[in-house]
């Protein structure tokens, strides 16, 4: 039975009642019904208990702003969600809600013991202990602490409601579908705008469908209905109603959250408006005296709600303190309509001055001006000390100040035990006094010393009484104290809500090559780099990963391998001013550059620093292919065109980005030419008419358009096919068919690495790693000194000169039966465990190589040029091991490049 | 997120275009311009009392590079212009 | 009156007593031998040292609004050492040393609590240069360990690396003495040491320009008048540019919004502090129950104070990846701070084109770790005129020689650190 509920009235639909589950207890409420409206109903007082005191807490409101009623529910997959406000949970059937931060229960929480330490335990009383021993704080007080705060419980089991993201846009949105934002919203649409009305409420009209001005009931609920007709019949007036608009930011944007539509759980809207309208009206401040925070404390605004709106009776005895009279008549006049015995209310010059009941209220003690004292048992206390414009949603240009509600008489914040000026953080009034005195009177140092308006409630029923307490504390105006920076969200929002659908792989998209299928086919295992899905290895039968490395180092290295170059980037580069771009662009000589020939290249950033390495290729006379790596791909376009929009617009040059329209299939090996001939391409390969650092465009097996290019990064002769994207699946296919006699074998990005660590070349991320110089990289001789280029002058600073700095080597162990670590410190002396060292260097990159048969390594040495077969230790603390090594050249296999000439 | 008013595209989201820095100029190519003037030119930005010419690229559109004069405070962009106007390209 | 348990029950039981002010009332003087223009911790902590390692105490602290309002109270309170640059390394991790011990120095409890910080790596490859990262970090003494998935969930039971994620990890580096503090304490433990010694800390009053004459400050202008000096420190993270600018020079340097947000409180849930590394997101949780992340900078210059909500949900969306279980959590406050972020990433700390003006600035969103460290050596170089050799690295003039601390080898693009 609803002890509590009326018999008749309301906005809840009587037809059906709901069962739901607080603590544990079965009780029923109505569609309708919200949690708190559904537990006042049952005449559940006590709901809660606060964070810091545990002190038993009932609901003091109708909305968001409530800060005492925490509660925590189940979702629909049984996962509790902690730290709901009862006032903005609608009663579903079947939900279960339990209280939060309490032990053993609800009602007898060991945590009250608190209480009796509380003149210990006043605000900043953490900074001013806990300081001994020096392990005391991270081993035992904090671990402490931390148990005791925190509001609810959030358990690890994944969520598994569904959430969306969209967008719309509109010319005048209206936040707050109450009577004003009503007007607003039809004004605009009859202007003929596109209009969006938004209302965090489940329904159109906000207050004014339940807060009934006595005597004129009838008149408001006309006019209301009038207006719903004519929302429902503009056609550019969409509303939406359970959305929350929780910020407003730049140019139009304010991003809100609409919660139970059919299907998903909630939807996170991202709207620009041309004019947004804040109709988010006013929020009703409590009274500070002593003991105002019991069950049955309640705002003046939100009792008439409980009563109108919902059919509850908040209590059987009511006491009034309230200092606008009209709501003060208009609580009064709802308190009879629902039965309620009014047994007193606070006149001109009295204060409260205690209230007593330890779960519920029960007597409360008035104080008159001529100081006698006067009790009224009653089990509940409307108060009201007036209202504050939500302007929470402005942005935030400035500070926000109060406006003096004049209301400042008879409402002096009133010290004393337990009286509260934040509910939710367990702020006193005392606790303002204690941070002035101790220096922290700016309103942002009094918000973080005693953490008022820190909560989730984001002190929307405080910061009137801190200013109000500050003014008087400090003696400054209450106008001239600013609020601390309003911080969107308005209320709290769901995180699953603001990811959406961006969740496991769908966080962001992924890249996959025009290969892709064909890898697949020929069981790739690809691994994940930057965006792109990679090929890594092709295991054959339970191989594991490095035998499978081995096996295609070996077959690249002697017969032929096929490897996936698309993710490369490529930009068609065209124009009578071509070649003279690219000269500025590269910091080697590429001017003499033949047509079908290309170049190893070198980009440097402004400041000398080697940004980039590729390929430049002379196609025709002034039309060049020019490559980037995988990982600067996005940022040379950007660059490229950088310089020639920006810088030298006068250049004739046109940059085409065609890395997605070309796939690129590398095949490598001593048989690689003899396969690129069986490939029918109609152009001659042999070594005479297509040598190394060349490219033919042409057909194969006159079919497929085509373009080759004969570089080698593996160091053994390659050939780099490129085709029309949508010919991936054939050439991969026609590669492996034709190639088996030769011993084909795809490879990967492992066997990439191997092989290019074997002949020295630099890769992006380790060799060039945005610090290091062309010389550094032992690339002295490819900087020319015929021509300006980018980075050519700041290359010239003394630093970057230096001898001392790090430069690249190779590195054998002396040892030819040690390995080398991995990620190791270069050191001069060996190093012994607990060893404390200066470094002279560090690993870029170290291997087992098979091909040579031992383990060898790249570095970046102090001086490195310069200590050639100097003996050194590579040093791996992490490992506990160093092994001692020698300085060598940083090609290990063919230094001369015959094989690659092949 | 800034709406950005791109001279071909019309306004859109930040989301659309990297930011390029602060409008610049680079000292001359092929003139080997002393470490000083590159120095003076890539290594400071130029804030005026807060409004600033700055450059953006338009990844997510016309690939524009476009230099917009924005308020660091409010973010209010005053004015909006191409890097490069297509007459320009007489060569050299 | 010192803090202690003993004194605060002492206090509890006497009704009438209260503590003094952290913030002294102050008659400004006309005359100091130092101001230090920045009431952040870096500041602050500099006139602590001034007082304790040095018996300096003729100097005042200015403020343009309250102390620690500026980047000190916006941060996401980490502190760790793990950069793999030595001069990076070597000075963040003399802070760490100092951490440890800082509370029971300034008899003010910061909450230093070394819960661990571990940074996730990403590939392979990313585990090699984190293998790099950490053998420079154990020759130089300091605790590093190479941690597998297995190890690292073992060691964080809230982390969820098993799932199926989009940028999958394979390993992470784990610095034990990695951990967070109470940022706001901080400010106020250091306000309050250097106003017992003596020191004057004045509120509310900006600097409006500088008397310099001879390459030499003269005097400091503000609203309360002018006031003469022998040294001046600049230290003022985002107001720094206006203020070189007021003296003469530039800094190298751009101001990005920097943003982070806090879930509701809740019981505690995460222990160590994480870093993901895939587009970047930091987590911690607060010693009062709240989920608190960052991530990458806004990418843009701004004064607003107020972000781009996408890098919110950028940095989500991947905290969401490791920590699936913050879905059921909410948003309960995001807010913004300005970081002033120069040519290569790296601080601007030392000497200035004038004689006796001393620069502290270009932080970024890293400063916080390092502010023991940079008050230890920046009274050191007040004190004595002699540059420490942990602040060498970190001269204006590095930018014209090419000495640069590019940490992330990112290049002159401060919207890209």
């Amino acid at each position: 039975m609803q002890a509590s509920r009326l018999e008749s009235g309301g906005a809840i639909d009587r037809s059906s009642s709901i069962e739901f589950f607080f603590d544990g207890r079965s009780l029923r409420g109505y569609p309708g019904d919200t949690l708190a409206s559904a537990l006042l109903a049952n005449n559940v007082s006590i709901v809660a208990r606060s964070i810091k005191y545990h002190r038993p807490r009932g609901i003091l409101s109708a909305g968001l702003e409530e800060p005492n009623a925490l509660v925590a529910c189940a979702d629909e997959t049984g996962n509790l969600i902690p730290n709901l406000k009862a006032t903005e949970v609608w009663l579903q059937p079947g939900l279960k809600a339990h209280s939060q931060n309490n032990w053993p229960c609800l009602k007898i929480d060991v945590g009250a013991l608190l209480q009796l330490f509380s003149r210990f335990l006043s605000a900043g009383f953490y900074y001013k202990t806990f300081m001994w021993p020096i392990s005391g704080w991270p081993r035992v007080y904090e671990k402490l602490i931390r148990q005791v705060a925190g509001q609810g419980r959030i358990s690890l089991a994944a969520d598994k409601k569904c959430y969306d993201r969209r967008q719309a846009s509109c010319d005048t949105l209206v936040i707050g579908a109450g009577s004003q934002g009503i007007v607003e919203a039809l004004a605009a649409s009859g202007r003929n705008e596109l209009v969006l009305l938004v209302d965090q409420d489940s329904g159109v009209g906000g207050s004014s469908q339940w807060d009934l001005q006595p005597g004129d009931a009838g008149n408001q609920q006309q006019w209301l209905k009038q207006k719903l007709i004519q929302l429902e019949q503009a056609s550019n007036i969409r509303c939406m109603t359970n959305t929350l608009a929780f910020g407003q930011y730049d140019h139009g944007l304010v991003l809100v959250v609409e919660q139970h539509k059919s299907g998903v759980h909630s939807i996170y809207w991202r709207i620009r408006a041309k004019r947004i309208v804040l109709a988010t009206g006013s929020i009703e401040q409590p009274l500070i005296f002593p003991g105002n925070d019991r069950p049955g404390i309640m705002l003046a605004a939100a009792t008439r709600q409980y009563i109108y709106r919902f059919a509850v009776k908040p209590g059987r005895r009511a006491f009034l303190a309230i200092i606008d009279p009209e709501d003060r008549a208009a609580t009064a006049a709802a308190l009879v309509h629902a039965g309620v015995e009014i047994v007193g209310e606070l006149g001109e010059g009295e204060v409260i001055s205690a209230t007593t009941g330890r779960y519920r209220l029960k007597k409360v003690y008035v104080l008159s001006r001529q100081g006698q004292q006067k009790a009224y048992q009653c089990d509940l206390l409307c108060v009201s000390a007036g209202w504050i414009r939500n302007s929470d949603l402005s942005p935030q240009i400035g500070k926000y100040r109060f406006e003096d509600a004049g209301n400042s008489q008879g409402q002096a914040h009133e010290g004393g035990a337990w009286s509260f000026v934040d509910y939710q953080n367990d702020v006193q009034g005392s606790d303002i006094e204690i941070a002035v005195h101790e220096g922290f009177s700016h309103v942002e140092h009094t918000k973080r010393y005693t953490t008022v308006g820190m909560g989730t409630d984001q002190g929307k029923t405080s910061w009137y009484g801190t200013t109000q307490a500050l003014a008087d504390l400090t003696g400054r105006q209450f106008g001239s104290i600013s609020r601390t920076t309003i911080r969107p969200p308005y209320s709290p929002v769901s995180f699953g809500a603001l990811a959406g659908a961006h969740t496991d792989q769908h966080m962001v998209p992924v890249r996959r090559s025009p290969f892709h299928s064909a890898l697949e086919e020929y069981s790739c295992v690809f691994q994940t780099s930057g965006e792109w899905l990679y090929s890594r290895y092709f295991p054959v039968a339970d191989e594991s990963m490095t035998d499978a490395v081995r096996r295609e180092v070996f077959a690249v290295r002697n017969a032929v391998g096929c490897v996936d170059m698309s993710t490369l980037g490529k930009v068609d580069v065209k124009g009578s001013d071509a070649i003279r771009f690219l000269s500025r662009v590269y910091c080697n000589d590429i001017e003499n550059i033949q047509a079908g020939r290309l170049r190893y290249a070198v980009m440097l950033r402004e400041d000398g620093m080697v940004f980039d390495d590729g390929t430049v290729s002379c196609l025709a006379d002034n039309h060049f292919l020019i490559t980037m790596t995988t990982a600067n791909s996005a940022s040379v376009w950007r660059w490229l065109n950088r310089l020639l929009q920006v810088h030298w617009p006068q250049l004739d040059v046109q940059l085409t980005l065609v890395s997605d329209h070309y796939a690129s299939l590398a095949i490598a090996g001593p048989n690689a030419r003899v396969l690129l001939a069986d490939m029918s391409p109609d152009f001659k390969c042999n070594k005479g008419d297509f040598p190394f650092a060349s490219v033919r465009t042409g057909w194969l097996d006159e079919k497929v358009s085509c373009r080759v290019f004969s570089l080698s990064y593996s160091g053994e002769s390659s050939f780099e096919i490129n085709v029309p994207a949508r010919h991936a699946h054939w050439l991969y296919q026609r590669v492996i068919e034709l190639g088996a006699d030769y011993g084909i074998t795809p490879y990967g990005l492992e066997a990439l690495d191997v092989l290019r660590i074997e002949k020295g070349h630099i890769s992006v991320g380790a060799e060039i790693d945005g610090r290091t110089t062309p010389q550094d990289l032992g690339l002295a001789n490819m900087v020319s000194i015929h021509k300006d280029f980018v980075g050519a002058s700041l290359l010239q600073r003394p630093v970057l000169k230096d001898t001392n700095r790090l430069q690249l080597v190779g590195l054998v162990p002396v040892d030819d039966t040690c390995d080398i670590p991995t990620g190791a410190q270069l050191v001069d002396q060996k190093w012994r465990a607990g060893d404390v060292m200066n470094s002279i260097g560090r690993m870029t990159a170290a291997i087992n190589s098979p091909t040579l048969g031992c383990s060898i390594g790249l570095a970046l040495l102090k001086c490195g040029h310069h200590r050639a077969w100097d003996t050194l230790w590579a040093a791996s603390p992490i490992e506990n091991r160093s092994t001692e090594v020698r300085v060598v050249d940083r090609c290990f296999y063919d230094p001369g490049g015959s094989r690659l000439r092949d | 997120m800034l709406l950005i008013p791109c001279p071909n595209c019309g306004e859109r989201d930040e989301g659309e275009f990297n930011y390029g820095g602060s409008a610049r100029v680079f000292p001359p190519i092929e003139k080997m311009a002393p470490v000083e003037d590159w120095h003076r030119s890539i290594h400071f930005a130029s804030h005026e009392q807060g409004q600033v010419h700055e450059y953006w690229y338009h990844h997510g559109g016309c690939e524009y590079w476009i230099e917009i004069k924005r308020n660091l405070h409010n973010h209010e962009i005053a004015s909006v212009k191409a890097t490069r106007s297509d007459t320009d390209r007489s060569g050299t | 009156m010192k803090y202690s348990a003993f004194s605060l029950l002492r206090n509890g039981f006497d009704r009438d007593s209260r503590w003094s002010s952290i913030l002294p009332s102050v008659t400004l003087k006309d005359r100091y031998d130092i101001i230090i223009v920045g009431g952040g911790a870096h500041g602050l902590a500099c006139a602590h040292y001034l007082a304790r390692n040095h018996g300096i105490t003729d100097v005042l602290v200015l403020d343009s609004a309250w102390i620690g309002g500026g980047n000190t109270g916006r941060n996401t309170a980490i502190v760790r050492s793990d950069y793999l640059l030595e001069a990076s390394f070597k000075l963040k991790n003399f802070s760490l040393e100092l951490w440890k011990s800082l509370s029971q120095e300034l008899n003010y409890n910061v909450m230093y609590s070394p819960r661990g910080y571990i940074d996730l790596a990403h590939s392979d490859g990313e585990l090699e240069h984190f293998m790099c990262r950490a053998n420079a970090m154990r020759l130089s003494g300091a605790r590093a360990e190479i941690l597998s998935p297995q190890q690292i969930e073992s060691l964080e039971p809230s982390i969820n690396l098993h799932t199926k994620s989009r940028f999958p990890v394979s390993g992470g580096l784990f610095q034990p003495d990695g951990g967070v503090v109470r940022h706001d304490a901080v400010a106020w433990g250091f306000a309050r040491s250097a106003g017992r010694a003596g020191i004057d800390i004045v509120q509310n009053s900006g600097v409006s320009g500088f008397g310099v004459r001879n390459s030499r400050i003269n005097w400091v202008q503000t609203v309360r008048g002018k006031i003469h000096c022998d040294k001046v420190l600049i230290t003022a993270a985002g107001a720094s540019s206006e203020l070189a600018r007021l003296a003469g020079f530039e800094l190298p340097v751009e101001m990005i919004n920097v943003q982070a947000f806090v879930s509701e409180p809740v019981k505690p849930v995460l222990d160590k502090v994480i870093n993901y590394n895939a587009g970047l997101a930091y987590i911690s949780q607060t010693g009062k129950g709240e989920l608190v992340m960052g991530g990458a900078t806004d990418g843009y210059p701004s004064f607003a104070r107020r972000g781009s909500f996408s890098r919110i949900e950028d940095t989500l969306v991947r905290a969401l990846q490791i920590f699936p279980f913050l879905s059921n959590l909410r948003l309960m406050r995001h807010w913004s701070g300005t970081a002033d972020i120069p040519m290569d990433g790296n601080a601007i700390v030392g000497k200035s084109p004038l004689e006796n003006l001393y620069l502290n600035c270009g932080w970024g969103y890293a400063g916080f770790k390092a502010t023991p460290a940079v008050g230890w050596t920046m009274a050191e170089l007040l004190a004595t005129d002699r540059l420490p050799d942990l602040l060498a690295p970190f001269a204006l003039d590095r930018f014209k020689s090419g000495a640069l601390i590019d940490d992330a080898g990112i290049g002159p693009y401060p919207w890209l650190h």
